[in-house]
C-alpha cells in the first residue's frame, strides 16, 4: 500500500500519464510519441510533451490507425520505444490486426527473436453521452488477444508509475485510462508500482471487491459508505490486468471469503468472468459464498445519459451486490 | 429556392445547437457543420427517394438535407425518447435508413465501405437506387477509403464518394498530415472519375453530383467528388476548454449568401425572401426544439433492446 507523504507532488490523472511519459523521455532518447493530435493532446496523456521534447519526438499522425500502430510495432522492433496515443481505446478496432495478430504474436512466432517494446495509451469507459463507439472498456478484448500487457490505472499515482513501467517493459503494453477520471487529483508518491501489481487497502474483513478504473473509485466510495454501517469491504484495485495480480487477489479473498467483481466491460467473456473463474479455481476452499460479477449487460453503451447510467454499474448497484454477498 | 431554404434550415439548426451547448443544455460532443451547407445540399438534391447516404461524426447537415424531421433529430441529439435512434445514438449517430440516411458514424471512415455495399445491394436487387458516402479530408487517410475505391471500381458500384475537405483533421491542418497533390487525385489510380469542386458553390456541387448520379444510374460505376469547403466553428463545441487557438478564421464566403446572390442575379429572389425564409424556418425549428425538449427520457428498459433481431 502507498503511504501518503505531504511533500509528494499533486497532479491530476491525465497529466500524471504525461509526466510518466516525460520522465522516460528525459532519460531515454529512444522514447518517441505519436498519434492523432498528440501535440495538442486531446485526451490529455500527451499534452505539453511537444513543448519539452519537440516535434521530432512528438509526431502528429493522420487518421490512419492501422498504419501508425503498425509503424510503431516496426519502430519498436527497430530499436525505438514508441508510445502511441490512440485517443479512445475503441479506435483500436480499426487497427486490431496490428494489436492481436502482430504486436501480440511476433515475439512468440519468431521464437523469441523480436521484442516489441511498445506502449499504446487509450481512454476507456463511459464519461457521459459519448455513445457506443466512444464509451467502451475493451480490456477483455486485449486480454483475450494475448501477448499484450494491459494496465488500467485509477489514480494519478498509479497512472504515473504504471506508464513508466509500461515504457520500460520489453513487451507491448496497453495503458487504459478512464475519461471520467482525467481530472481526478492525487499525489505521486515515491513508492513505485510495477506491472503485475494490484493496489489493496487492507482494511476489509467482510467482502473483497475487485475493480479497475472508474469502478475502483465507485468501489472505494461504497467501501467508505458501508464502513459507516459496520461492514468492512476490501477494495482490490486490479490496476494491472496482465500480468494479473493473482497473489494479491487471492490473499484478499482468502481473508474475506467473499468476492464481488465489478467491471465496466460487457458481462460475457469479461475481465469479471476471468477473475471470478480464477478465484473459484484458486480459492475455492476459502469461499463462503459464490463469487458474483457486476458488469455492463451485453449491450453497447447507449447515448442518452439515463440509459448510460442504467447499464454502467453504479455505486448503488455495487453496494446492493456487496450486501447480498455479505449475507449469503 | 428549395436549396436556399434547406441551407438556411441547416444553418439555424446548427446555431440552435451551438446556443444549447453554451447554455449547458446539450449532452455529449457535438460537431457542427456551419459553413458546409452547400456540399450537403448540392449532393443530396441530386439524390432521389430510395437512394442512401452514409455520413460522419459531423453529419447534421447531411441529415437535414436528406429531409429528416428536425424534431426527431433534436430529440436524438438531446437523448430523448422520440429521437430517430430512440435516444441510443446521439449527435454522432443520427440515422434514418427508411429515409435514405443509413447514418452518421462516430468512427472516422466507418461509413465509406457501407456505401459501397449499399450500392452493390441496390444494383443486385435492381432497385435503381444509388448511394453516396460523405467523409472528411481526415478520413481520406484511412486505408478503408482505398480499399473501398478499389472494390467500388471492381464492382462498378453505383456510389458517389463525396469528400468534404474543410481543411482540418480535428486540430491539425490536413495538409500537415496528408501527402500528395490532392485528395481527388487518390481516386484516379482506380480508374474512378474524380473532380474537385468549390464546395461552397451549391450550384456547382449539384451539377457535378447530378453527372455522377447519372453515371451511377446508367451502370457506369463510381465517381469521386472532392468538395473544398471550410469549417467555420471548431472541431467540436467546447473545445476551447483544452485546445489553444490553433487556426485562422475561415476566409471562405458564406455559401448561403452566395446562393442568395445567384438567385437574385437570376431574378428569382425578391428582397426580403431570405429574411422571410429565415423567420419561417426559425419558427419551425423553435417549435421542433421545444417539442423535443418536452419529450421524456427513453424508458430504462430500452437500454436492453435492439441488440438482435
Ligand atoms: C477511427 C477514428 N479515429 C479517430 C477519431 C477521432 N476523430 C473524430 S473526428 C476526427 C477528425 C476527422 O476529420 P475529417 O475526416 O476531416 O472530418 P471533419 O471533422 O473535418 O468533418 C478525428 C480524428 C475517430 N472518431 N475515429
Ligand atoms: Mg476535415
Amino acid at each position: 500500500m502507498t503511504s501518503v507523504s505531504p511533500s509528494a507532488p499533486v497532479k491530476r490523472l491525465a497529466p500524471a500519464l504525461a509526466e510518466g511519459i516525460a520522465t522516460c523521455m528525459r532519460t531515454d532518447p529512444r522514447v518517441v510519441v505519436w498519434g492523432e493530435d498528440v501535440r495538442i493532446g486531446v485526451m490529455g496523456p500527451t499534452r505539453g510533451l511537444v513543448d519539452e521534447f519537440g516535434s521530432e519526438r512528438v509526431l502528429d499522425c493522420p487518421i490512419s490507425e492501422a498504419a501508425f500502430v503498425g509503424a510503431a510495432i516496426g519502430a519498436a522492433a527497430g530499436g525505438l520505444r514508441p508510445v502511441v496515443d490512440i485517443m479512445f481505446s475503441s479506435f483500436a478496432y480499426v487497427a486490431f490486426d496490428q494489436f492481436a495478430n502482430q504486436a501480440g504474436r511476433l515475439r512468440y512466432m519468431t521464437g523469441g527473436q523480436v521484442a516489441i517494446p511498445l506502449v499504446i495509451i487509450g481512454s476507456a469507459g463511459a464519461a457521459g453521452a459519448n455513445a457506443a463507439q466512444h464509451s467502451e472498456v475493451p480490456s477483455a478484448l486485449f486480454l483475450a488477444a494475448g501477448g499484450l500487457r494491459v494496465v488500467f490505472p485509477s489514480t494519478p499515482h498509479q497512472a504515473f508509475w504504471l506508464t513508466r513501467a509500461a515504457i520500460e517493459s520489453d513487451d507491448p503494453v496497453i495503458v487504459l485510462h478512464h475519461p471520467a477520471l482525467a481530472a481526478t487529483r492525487g499525489s505521486l508518491e515515491a513508492e513505485p508500482l510495477s506491472l503485475g501489481d494490484a493496489v489493496v487497502e487492507p482494511v476489509g474483513r467482510d467482502v473483497s471487491v475487485l475493480a479497475t478504473g472508474l469502478m475502483a473509485h465507485r468501489a472505494r466510495a461504497v467501501a467508505k459508505r458501508l464502513a459507516g454501517e459496520g461492514m468492512f469491504v476490501e477494495v482490490v484495485d486490479v490496476c494491472t490486468l496482465n500480468p494479473m495480480p493473482w497473489n494479491a487477489i487471492i490473499a484478499s479473498v482468502t481473508k474475506t471469503g467473499r468476492a464481488v467483481v465489478v467491471d465496466e466491460g460487457r458481462l460475457t467473456c469479461s475481465v469479471a468472468s476471468e477473475l471470478a473463474a480464477g478465484i473459484g479455481e484458486r480459492a475455492h476452499d476459502a469461499l463462503r459464498a459464490p463469487v458474483r460479477r457486476l458488469a455492463v449487460p451485453d449491450v453497447p453503451i447507449p447515448f442518452a445519459p439515463n440509459l448510460e447510467a442504467a447499464v454502467v454499474p453504479s455505486e448503488e448497484a455495487i453496494a446492493a451486490m456487496v450486501c447480498e454477498v455479505a449475507r449469503a | 429556392m428549395q436549396w436556399l431554404r434547406t441551407m438556411v434550415r441547416i444553418r439555424l439548426f446548427e446555431q440552435m445547437l451551438a446556443d444549447l451547448y453554451k447554455a449547458g443544455r446539450l449532452v455529449g460532443v457535438v460537431h457542427l457543420s456551419i459553413g458546409q451547407e452547400a456540399t450537403a445540399v448540392g449532393v443530396c438534391s441530386a439524390l432521389k427517394d430510395g437512394d442512401q447516404i452514409t455520413s460522419t461524426h459531423r453529419g447534421h447537415h447531411h441529415m437535414v438535407a436528406r429531409g429528416l424531421d428536425p424534431q426527431k433529430m433534436f430529440a436524438e441529439i438531446l437523448g430523448r425518447a422520440g429521437g430517430y435512434c430512440r435516444g441510443k445514438g446521439g449527435s454522432m449517430h443520427v440515422s434514418a435508413p427508411a429515409q435514405g440516411a443509413m447514418g452518421a458514424n462516430g468512427i472516422v471512415g466507418g461509413g465509406i465501405a457501407h456505401a459501397v455495399g449499399l450500392a452493390f445491394a441496390a444494383k443486385r436487387l435492381g432497385s435503381g437506387g444509388i448511394s453516396a458516402a460523405f467523409f472528411g479530408d481526415g478520413a481520406a487517410n484511412q486505408g478503408v477509403l482505398f480499399e473501398s475505391l478499389n472494390l467500388a471500381a471492381l464492382w462498378q458500384a453505383p456510389v458517389l464518394f463525396v469528400c468534404e475537405n474543410n481543411g482540418y483533421t480535428e486540430f491539425t491542418p490536413t495538409d500537415a498530415v496528408t501527402a500528395g497533390e490532392s485528395i481527388a487525385a487518390r481516386a484516379a489510380p482506380f480508374g474512378i472519375p474524380a473532380v474537385e469542386v468549390d464546395g461552397d458553390d451549391v450550384v456547382a456541387v449539384n451539377r457535378l453530383a447530378g453527372e455522377a448520379t447519372a453515371r451511377a444510374r446508367s451502370g457506369r460505376g463510381p465517381t469521386f467528388i472532392e468538395c473544398r469547403t471550410a469549417r467555420w466553428r471548431g472541431h467540436h463545441e467546447g473545445e476551447e476548454s483544452y485546445a489553444k487557438p490553433y487556426r485562422e478564421p475561415p476566409a471562405a464566403a458564406d455559401p448561403i449568401d452566395r446562393l442568395e446572390r445567384v438567385l437574385r442575379d437570376a431574378g428569382l429572389a425578391a428582397d426580403g425572401l431570405r429574411a422571410a425564409m429565415e423567420a419561417e424556418e426559425e419558427a419551425g425549428l423553435a417549435a421542433a426544439l421545444a417539442a423535443a425538449e418536452a419529450e421524456p427520457e427513453p424508458p430504462p428498459e430500452r437500454a436492453l433492446e435492439d441488440v438482435f433481431a
